[in-house]
C-alpha cells in the first residue's frame, strides 16, 4: 500500500464515520445503571435459588415431623 | 452501636431457645397435668433450659469471631451445631435416664422408641431446622443488632 492508497483509505474512513465532538458527553450517565444491573441480577437469581432450597428444607422438616410424630419431642429437645 | 459486639452476639444467639423453652414447658405441663401422662419433665427440661441457650449464644459468638476468616454463611455455621449438640444432649439425657441406647434404636421416656435409620433421618431434619433458624432468625437478629 503506497502513500496515495493510505490517503485514499483515510479519506474514505473519514467520510464513512461521523465526526466525534471532543467535548461531547452522553446525555445520561449510564454507569449507575450498569452497576445496578451487575449487582441486582446475579443476586436476584441466587436469592431465588436459595429460597427454593430453603422451602424444600422446610418441607422436608415438616414431612419428617408429620410422618414420624415421635421425632417431635426429639427435635424440640434440641431447641 | 460499636461496643460489646460479643455480648450482642450472645443475646442474639440465645433468642430462639429462650423463646421456644416456655412453649415446650407449657406443652409438657399440659401433657403431664391435663392428660395425666407421667412425663419426667424435671429431667427432660435440664438440657433445653441450661445447655441449649448457652450453646446457641456461644456458637453465635464463635460465628462473630470466625466469620472474618472463614466467610462461612450463618446458616451453614448454624447447621454445624447439631453435630456438637446432639452428642452432648444424648449424653445428658442418657445420664438422666430419659434416653436408653439399645441395639436397634434409642428409647425416649421408656416408651418412645426410634430406630437408628429413623434417628438418622431425624438428625438430618434437625440439621435442616438449625440451618433455617440460624439463617433467618439469628441472622436477622445479628443484622438488627449491628453485628452481621
Amino acid at each position: 500500500m503506497n502513500a496515495h492508497d493510505q490517503d485514499r483509505v483515510q479519506h474514505l474512513l473519514k467520510q464513512a464515520l461521523p465526526p466525534v465532538a471532543s467535548e461531547s458527553e452522553p446525555e445520561l450517565d449510564l454507569w449507575p445503571a450498569v452497576l445496578r444491573r451487575l449487582d441486582a441480577h446475579p443476586a436476584a437469581r441466587s436469592r431465588f435459588k436459595w429460597v427454593w432450597f430453603d422451602c424444600a428444607l422446610l418441607a422436608g422438616l415438616a414431612l419428617v415431623s408429620a410422618a414420624f410424630p415421635a421425632s417431635i419431642p426429639l427435635l424440640l429437645y434440641y431447641l | 452501636m460499636i461496643t460489646h459486639p460479643y455480648l450482642r452476639a450472645y443475646l442474639a444467639g440465645i433468642f430462639v431457645p429462650t423463646l421456644v423453652l416456655p412453649l415446650l414447658l407449657a406443652g409438657f405441663i399440659i401433657v403431664r397435668l391435663v392428660l395425666a401422662q407421667p412425663v419426667p419433665i424435671e429431667r427432660f427440661i435440664i438440657f433445653p433450659m441450661a445447655v441449649v441457650p448457652s450453646l446457641f449464644g456461644l456458637w453465635n459468638m464463635l460465628y462473630l469471631w470466625s466469620h472474618a476468616r472463614t466467610h462461612l454463611p450463618i446458616g451453614v455455621h448454624g447447621a454445624i451445631l447439631p453435630f456438637l449438640g446432639a452428642p452432648i444432649g444424648a449424653f445428658v439425657a442418657s445420664c438422666l435416664g430419659i434416653l436408653q441406647i439399645g441395639a436397634h434404636g434409642i428409647t425416649w421416656f421408656h416408651a418412645c422408641e426410634i430406630p437408628y435409620p429413623l434417628f438418622a433421618l431425624v438428625f438430618l431434619a434437625a440439621v435442616a431446622g438449625y440451618y433455617l433458624v440460624w439463617k433467618y432468625i439469628v441472622g436477622y437478629l445479628n443484622r438488627v443488632l449491628g453485628i452481621a
